[in-house]
């Protein structure tokens, strides 16, 4: 990924519609593109459907055949079960407030970086973001065991430390800081001009110029970032012991009777309880979603 | 002026991050701690089980009444499946637990790498604990130089389960308990049932728990009885899975051949058992047989049907009663290792070795007798406690165990993947285990 | 405050100016700015220091020394690990099973991610609705996914009972050792084609309407003007995802932990699996740091091989 900006339309409108296709010629194109469609949405939307139907299954029938592909009697009872005899709920808090923190935290420190390296004329500013840009090829993989023995080291293995700051500071943020800076690198430069004329420094220009135009890029970082820690499951299964400091994912595949054998019924219920109000709210503001996520590819 | 708006606001910014940081830290909780006063204990366990569980914090109340500098004793739940990755972990890790259960296949790699701390001090020296009272058949595994690293506090023998319901409505002709009696309890006899019920029920014939077509220790109950091992013996004959020394493999021997080729066509052929990803519950009613442990019967509580037991069949080289084990042993790296010894002293003496008999038949060979365990075990008859328990924990093996259990245990179950598709070649996937293992048993 | 023309984003004056003026602040603008830049970058830097760069050189310290967890001894090994690493019967496995995954996600990823932009592409109604549908699955956590196939895969679980349904017989999908690893493919693909199918989508609107209307005075059937205007305008869009997607396919490890654990006989055992079954299955860290290693250079070469080749097959770019 160069840091120069690649080819874009000035204007982006990530529409139903889009201004240079062709109208579909033909009576049967329609219809046709209508069913291609729906049966492509299939495997998308299937799991989601079979995960919300099977959660509400009693044990026996949930691997039953025929398969049952709507519950006769909905047993709510999973539900609490899934609560009742785990800590769900404290799984739950920890996975927001830890996504929560590191996306507030990523959004600040990427912003920042971010600026510098667009902005800020500094000696070496050029030669610090392409090294830090290899950040994106390394998984977190290949760095945990060295993590694992500093943050043992540190003592604070079973905490939530190493899930907040190393995201924040480390590899994963490095996106974020790529996203920002090629953001700023758009934003005109009469604007800090005129915003010196008024006396502001390089905090205040960062602050009360840039920023404010970044908003699609922060939400693109935005979002992925917390993506991106509400779905970690490596580092949470090797920083973390105790369960009631586990996160969701991990969390997810406790759900084993006494003697290692899947509840699934109950195990799908928790998934769902985790699905449902992060799809809930993607569907209410899922333009800004895209939007910012293409914005942000293009850019790139 | 602008210089000190813009220190104000880096400040100011400097000022939110830290706090930020703060109340992740205050509102993420931690682990174990205690002071010289307020210590606690924490034991990880394999065990979900909700009366085992309760029947652990009752002990642990008890002992707190008598040692009030210990705050709390906490039972660690971890899935059985990742059990010993998990524990490792922790033990790697700077918050390692005080005690552990341990599984009877990783015993060697524990009480050889001094992760343990040695117990006969604090055993021997507790007042009526009876030392002397454990059986050496029990301890064996657990011993090194003659200290015990972990206590054995569940020497559990494979027993045969069935289902009477199941049975009947299948029309069989004879229960295992009738060709028991017959000297007739063999392995092909089983089969056949277990292929009965499944062709004329909708549910599964037989069902080695815990199996899944991956942990494939749990195939020592079946391959002991041709006489086969892994790798070494230890006791008498068909020990375990490698040769007396541990370094030379077994899998691809003539005994084990001839027990996996039964188990094939069994799986395969006659369908007597449900196939690889096919899940099925004995405790749940869907199949007729399961070879499992003996403490698995609480699980009955749940679904009743009429139900029995009887000892492992028996196959051309005998019958072979395996068992599998449990040490509890006190991290070396724990912060309160006396403290937590001596709770260890508590939860397996005597009194409490009783209690705990109707889960974990327990190594003290005086409670090793009907009366003892019937009253722990009111679901078993006096018949039954003592064919399938006393007597398999006296003639019986333990499952098969070496160093570099983790290691091993991946590179066999590996190499017997192939084994389980109908058309497989029997002889060439035995010699393939051979293969992946021969270099690791030679460490 | 009056601005003097010094203050504003011009070339710096050289010290001795500075000194010539005597009266000038001593924080010009090139140093505010040199200490600015420092400063904001300072946490980032220190981050990338501690948690990425002193790993990756711990990695490959531990990579030449054997450690057991169990006793907590380490001792210096040499190449022991690099050897033991090229003599592993399970590598070729390994590497097998890491190409034809890596390959094939990112063929079929990429594949299917370009139909549904250009689908959604059409001047239909309801498009939006499909588009929510197609990247619903990204905001959904990644456990539950898996969570939800493996319960779908399972021998007698939704996929086979539907399939038996109108009388096909599935295979044991999960443990096959062919339709284990198509399976984890599938898996992941529907889980992520929807990013790479909004960024196509985005690309494939910055085509000009008056190319493609040119083509087609010109003559150009559809896929002509496929294959033509709109291939290579998009390029820089399909080098970025084709990037992003195959260092993201070697960093597939959740999935394949839920699903398979590597199995059946080593068929699903990525490279990132097979470090993690070494470094904590087997707990022997030096072994998986070796393995880390090799996972790292072989995407710091795929990669740099990609960036060098975009020259090749990108057009456009400024």
């Amino acid at each position: 990924m160069s840091p120069e900006t690649l080819t874009a339309p000035a204007e982006l409108a990530v529409t139903g519609r889009s201004a240079n296709a062709p109208a579909p010629a033909g009576r049967w194109k329609k219809p046709l593109l209508y069913l291609v469609m729906l049966v492509l949405a299939v495997p998308f939307v299937f799991p989601t459907w079979w995960m919300i139907t099977s959660s509400l299954l009693p044990e026996n029938e949930v691997l039953s055949y025929p398969p049952k592909l709507f519950p006769t009697h909905p047993q709510w009872s999973n539900y609490r079960a899934a609560f009742a005899n785990y800590p769900l709920a404290h799984q739950y808090f920890n996975s927001l407030y830890i996504a929560a923190v590191v996306t507030v935290g990523t959004m600040v420190f990427a912003s920042l970086s971010g600026y510098a390296f667009a902005r800020i004329p500094f000696p070496g500013g050029q030669k610090l973001f392409l090294l830090i840009l290899t950040g994106l090829l390394i998984p977190s993989e290949v760095t945990i065991i060295p993590l694992f023995k500093l943050v043992d080291r540190l003592g604070l293995t079973d905490t939530h430390w190493p899930l907040i700051v190393i995201p924040i500071l480390g590899a994963p943020s490095v996106l974020g800081t790529f996203v920002m800076r090629q953001f700023f690198l758009t934003v005109p430069d009469e604007l800090e001009d005129a915003g010196r004329i008024d006396g502001l420094g390089r905090f205040g220009l960062y602050f009360r110029v840039a920023l404010p135009l970044a908003r699609p890029a922060l939400a693109a970082v935005a979002i992925f970032t917390f993506l991106n820690s509400w779905n970690m499951y490596l580092e949470p299964l090797v920083y973390e012991t105790d369960k009631r400091n586990f996160t969701l994912p991990v969390a997810l595949t406790q759900y084993t009777d006494a003697y290692g054998a899947h509840l699934w019924n109950i195990q799908l219920a928790a998934s769902v309880t985790t699905v449902v109000p992060v799809l809930i709210v993607f569907i209410v503001a899922q333009r800004h979603f895209v939007e910012g996520l293409a914005q942000a590819g293009l850019k790139g | 002026m602008s210089t000190t708006r813009r220190r104000v606001r880096l400040a100011s910014a400097a000022v939110t991050v830290v706090t930020l940081l703060v109340a992740a830290l205050a509102a993420c909780s931690s682990g174990s701690g205690s002071s010289a006063k307020n210590i606690s204990l924490r034991m990880t366990v394999w065990s979900n089980d909700k009366s085992q569980n309760a029947l652990f914090n009752s002990i642990a109340a008890s002992y707190r009444q008598s040692h009030p500098e210990i705050s709390s004793i906490t039972f660690d739940y971890i899935p059985i499946d990742n059990y010993t990755t998990a524990l490792t972990t922790q033990i790697a890790g700077s918050n390692p637990p005080d005690l552990a259960w341990i599984l009877e296949r990783d015993a060697p790699d524990f009480v050889s790498s001094g992760a343990l701390t040695d117990l006969t001090p604090t055993l021997k020296g507790t007042s009526g604990y009876g030392y002397d009272d454990l059986a050496a058949s029990a301890t064996k595994l657990w011993e090194q130089n003659g200290k015990l690293f972990a206590y054995p506090f569940s020497t559990s023998p494979f027993g045969m389960f069935f289902n009477k319901d199941l049975l009947a409505k299948a029309g069989v002709s004879q229960t295992p308990e009738q060709l028991l009696a017959a000297h007739q309890w063999t392995w092909p006899n089983a089969i056949k049932i277990a292929a009965q019920v499944a062709a004329k029920t909708a549910k599964q014939g037989l069902v080695i728990r815990d199996w899944n077509y991956k942990t494939w220790i749990q195939l020592a109950s079946v391959w002991r009885a041709w006489g086969a091992q892994a790798w070494s013996a230890d006791e008498a004959w068909g020990a375990q899975a490698w040769s007396a020394d541990g370094k030379t493999c077994q899998f691809d021997s003539p005994q084990m051949q001839q027990a996996m080729s039964f188990l094939h066509s069994a799986i395969f052929t006659d369908k007597a058992l449900p196939g690889p990803g096919e899940t099925a519950d004995f405790f749940a009613g869907e199949s007729a047989l399961t070879v499992t442990q003996i403490s698995r019967a609480s699980l009955l509580a749940k679904h009743p049907f009429n139900w029995g037991i009887v000892p492992l069949p028996s196959g051309p080289a005998g019958s072979s009663q395996v068992i599998g084990q449990a040490g509890i042993g006190v991290m070396t790296k724990g912060q309160h290792k006396q403290q937590a010894a001596d709770f260890l002293a508590y939860f397996t003496n005597s009194a409490n070795s009783a209690k705990l008999a109707q889960y974990f038949p327990p190594a003290r060979k005086s409670q090793l007798t009907t009366t003892t365990l019937a009253k722990a075990n009111p679901l078993f008859t006096a018949q039954q406690l003592q064919s399938v328990v006393i007597d398999g924990i006296t003639t019986g093996s333990v499952l098969p165990s070496h160093q570099n259990s983790a290691k091993l245990s991946t590179l066999v179950q590996n190499a017997l993947d192939p084994l389980w598709t109908p058309n497989a070649n029997v002889d060439s996937v035995l010699k393939g285990v051979c293969q992946a293992i021969d270099p690791v048993l030679k460490q | 405050m009056t601005v003097t023309p010094s203050q504003t984003r011009t070339p710096p004056r050289p010290a001795a100016a500075a000194a010539r003026g005597g009266r000038r602040q001593y924080w010009t603008t090139r140093r505010r700015d040199v200490l600015s830049g420092w400063l904001f970058v300072l946490p980032q830097t220190l981050g990338f220091l501690a948690f990425v760069l002193y790993p990756l050189a711990a990695v490959v310290y531990y990579s030449f020394h054997t450690s057991n967890l169990l006793s907590g001894v380490t001792t210096y090994s040499g190449t022991k690990n690099y050897t033991q690493l090229a003599h592993d019967p399970a590598v070729p496995s390994v590497v097998r099973a890491t190409a034809l995954f890596c390959v094939g996600l990112v063929v079929f990823n990429i594949a299917l991610a370009l139909v549904l932009a250009l689908l959604l592409n059409q001047k239909l109604r309801g498009t939006t609705v499909f588009r929510t549908l197609f990247f619903s699955p990204v905001v959904i956590s990644l456990v539950a996914w898996t969570i939800t196939w493996n319960f779908l895969l399972q021998n007698n679980g939704g996929i086979n009972s539907l399939l038996r349904v109108i009388g096909v017989h599935g295979p044991n999908w999960l443990r096959g050792h062919d339709s284990a690893l198509i399976s984890v493919v599938i898996v992941q693909v529907f889980k992520n084609v929807g990013l790479n199918m909004v960024l196509f989508l985005a690309a494939l609107q910055g085509v000009p309407r008056s190319l493609l209307e040119a083509a087609d005075i010109d003559g150009a059937g559809p896929w002509r003007r496929f294959r033509s205007v709109i291939l290579p305008l998009i390029s820089p869009t399909t080098l970025l995802t084709t990037i992003v997607t195959i260092s993201g396919s070697l960093q597939v490890f959740a999935q394949i932990q839920i699903l398979t654990e590597g199995g059946p006989n080593n068929s699903t055992n990525v490279l990132v699996y097979f470090f993690y079954q070494q470094a904590f299955g087997n707990h022997d860290f030096g072994y998986g740091s070796a393995v880390a290693v090799v996972l790292f250079l072989i995407i710091l070469v795929l990669t740099s091989i990609q960036w060098r080749l975009r020259k090749r097959w990108v057009f456009y770019e400024s």
